[in-house]
């Protein structure tokens, strides 16, 4: 197994606020890894560092290593970084712009030649199963779009700059059931091409739609292993805990 | 029973006394224009609304009088264009690096910095034009009227570069961190997320800015007395001495022009014509701010 992910000994912290504490753990190629915890437990900040987003934030600062595809991240320019690890977020955040144009912005920034994009457009929107809503309405303004469609049209532009990783922040928890449902059937058919990573609050949603899982808790990890064995054998008490729903 | 309307009288007695002050200030506004409308007319019955609007020569001080206010139009376009090829682009500039650029203890010091400079009294720029400005101009264009457009043009564009800036800034402040971070995770550089992401999402208030501040310019007075000159005339050499029609009505509100003279009464017509073309700058300013915003 190749690992796409690995982080060694990462630490993080806002300020002096301590966010993670020696995190390492690895993550495989073309797997659907999920990180659990309760709120504050460090799994955004986690997933945050492995694209250098938080480096936007004034007073964040990691120690540790984190490779992606063996090279360090620190080394890597962030623009490069990002292209190859794309990210969706919690809260559909498309651009006030129409359907194609937020489609194309990411090839356009990069350089790629406009009598490309329109292809591009296509094939982003079919992988994102969002192709067949939208197709007659590209010029529309995708703030029109209901809120799942506009998560699997964040989901499209993030897939539009070919990354080889995509990092989900809950990304199914402003949307409703349906929605929801839609974007994990969508992740299982991406998880063929790309590495996943997935930030959920949402227990049954692990168990759905990962290979792996990782517990994290105040800033540390307490265990990862495959979903299965997580959730029926957890090695911790307090991964059991959290999963049948003592706290968190 | 008796308490529940003592309460009841006390909350309307609030409500209308609030009422009556801001009835005041409409009364107000309301009265300025009556003022200015029922002058104008006055004179318009001796010099024809025509000649007024179209004639090229002003000189309603001495014979013969001529009653054209193109010339004074004129004076107070050019000011207000020069203003804002100075300010926009400064403006603009400034807006983009504090809000997307500085980090948090710059912006803390620089936002009040440049809001003090739009604090400062519009006679001390006034002087500062010409005790510095226009004598700096005429070491490198030494033909330069002593009285002259660039000079007050200039110190006009730096009286409104606060204005630009700081409102610009405001409307790129508010466009939602999300935007940004969606943007930055896609690969765009800061400069891209500026330019492509934020200033569009942000437009609308950015050129409300652009024309608050014009608005500003045409409606600028001291400066522009000390530093532009008194002579209406019409041409577009900024080294020229010209005269505003904020100008004009200060030279002749301070002078001997007799009361209730025709000369006298030009002031009101000239104050009608700059009264609506910053009020139509305003209207514009609002519709721009409701057509353009992007909802995000």
């Amino acid at each position: 197994m190749t690992s796409a992910i690995q982080t060694i000994n990462l630490s993080a912290w806002y300020g002096n606020k301590q966010a993670l504490t020696s995190v390492s753990m690895s993550l495989e190629e073309n797997k659907i890894t999920a990180i659990i915890g309760p709120s504050g437990c460090g799994k955004s900040t986690f997933i945050r560092c492995l694209n250098r987003m938080n480096d936007l934030i004034d007073g964040f600062k990691t120690e540790g290593e984190i490779l992606i595809y063996s090279k360090d991240v620190r080394y890597i320019d962030p623009v490069e970084l990002r292209k190859s690890v794309g990210m969706v977020f919690q809260k559909p955040n498309p651009f006030p712009k129409s359907i194609y144009e937020n489609i194309a912005f990411g090839p356009r920034i990069h350089g790629i030649n406009s009598n490309r994009l329109d292809a591009i457009v296509e094939e982003s929107l079919r992988k994102a199963a969002l192709w067949d809503e939208v197709n007659d309405r590209l010029n529309d303004n995708a703030m029109e779009l209901s809120g799942g469609q506009q998560q699997r049209l964040c989901i499209a532009r993030a897939l539009a700059v070919k990354p080889k990783i995509i990092l989900f922040d809950e990304p199914c928890s402003a949307l409703d059931p349906l929605s929801t449902s839609k974007i994990e059937d969508l992740m299982l058919e991406l998880k063929k091409e790309y590495t996943l990573v997935i930030v959920t609050h949402n227990m049954q949603q692990a168990a759905r739609v990962s290979d792996h899982t990782a517990f994290f808790l105040y800033g540390k990890l307490i265990e990862s292993g495959e979903t299965k064995q997580i959730f029926k054998k957890p090695k911790e008490k307090s991964t059991e805990d959290y999963i049948i729903g003592r706290f968190g | 029973m008796d308490r529940l309307r003592i309460q009841r009288i006390r909350e309307l007695a609030i409500e209308k006394a609030l009422f009556l002050c801001a009835l005041a200030s409409i009364l107000t506004t309301l009265g300025i224009i009556l003022v200015l409308i029922f002058e104008s007319i006055s004179f318009f019955e001796e010099v024809p609304i025509l000649e007024f609007l179209t004639g090229t020569t002003w000189a309603p001080t001495y014979r013969p009088q001529h009653f054209g206010v193109l010339p004074l139009i004129n004076g107070t376009l050019m000011i207000a264009v020069g203003a804002a090829i100075i300010a926009i682009p400064l403006g603009i500039a400034s807006a983009v690096y504090l809000s997307e650029y500085a980090d948090l203890k710059v912006r803390q010091i620089v936002k009040p910095v440049l809001e003090i400079l739009a604090g400062v009294p519009t006679v001390v720029y006034g002087y500062f034009a010409i005790s510095f400005i226009t004598p700096l101009l005429r070491e490198f264009v030494p033909e330069a009227n002593i009285f002259n457009a660039a000079s007050a043009s200039i110190v006009v564009g730096i009286m409104i570069l606060p204005m630009v800036s700081s409102l610009s800034e405001d409307a790129m402040r508010a466009v939602p961190r999300a935007l940004r971070e969606g943007a930055y995770a896609l690969g765009a550089t800061r400069f891209e997320v500026s330019t492509k992401i934020v200033a569009p999402a942000a437009l609308s208030g950015i050129l409300a800015s652009f024309i608050l501040a014009i608005s500003r310019a045409v409606g600028e007075t001291m400066a522009v007395t000390l530093a532009a000159g008194a002579t209406p005339k019409m041409t577009l050499d900024f080294f020229e001495s010209i005269q505003t029609m904020t100008a004009f009505i200060v030279q002749v509100s301070m002078g001997d022009t007799p009361f209730g003279s025709i000369e006298y009464k030009t002031i009101f017509a000239v104050g009608m014509v700059l009264f609506v073309m910053t009020f139509l700058m305003n209207i514009v300013s609002m519709w721009i701010k409701e057509k353009y915003r992007e909802v995000y």
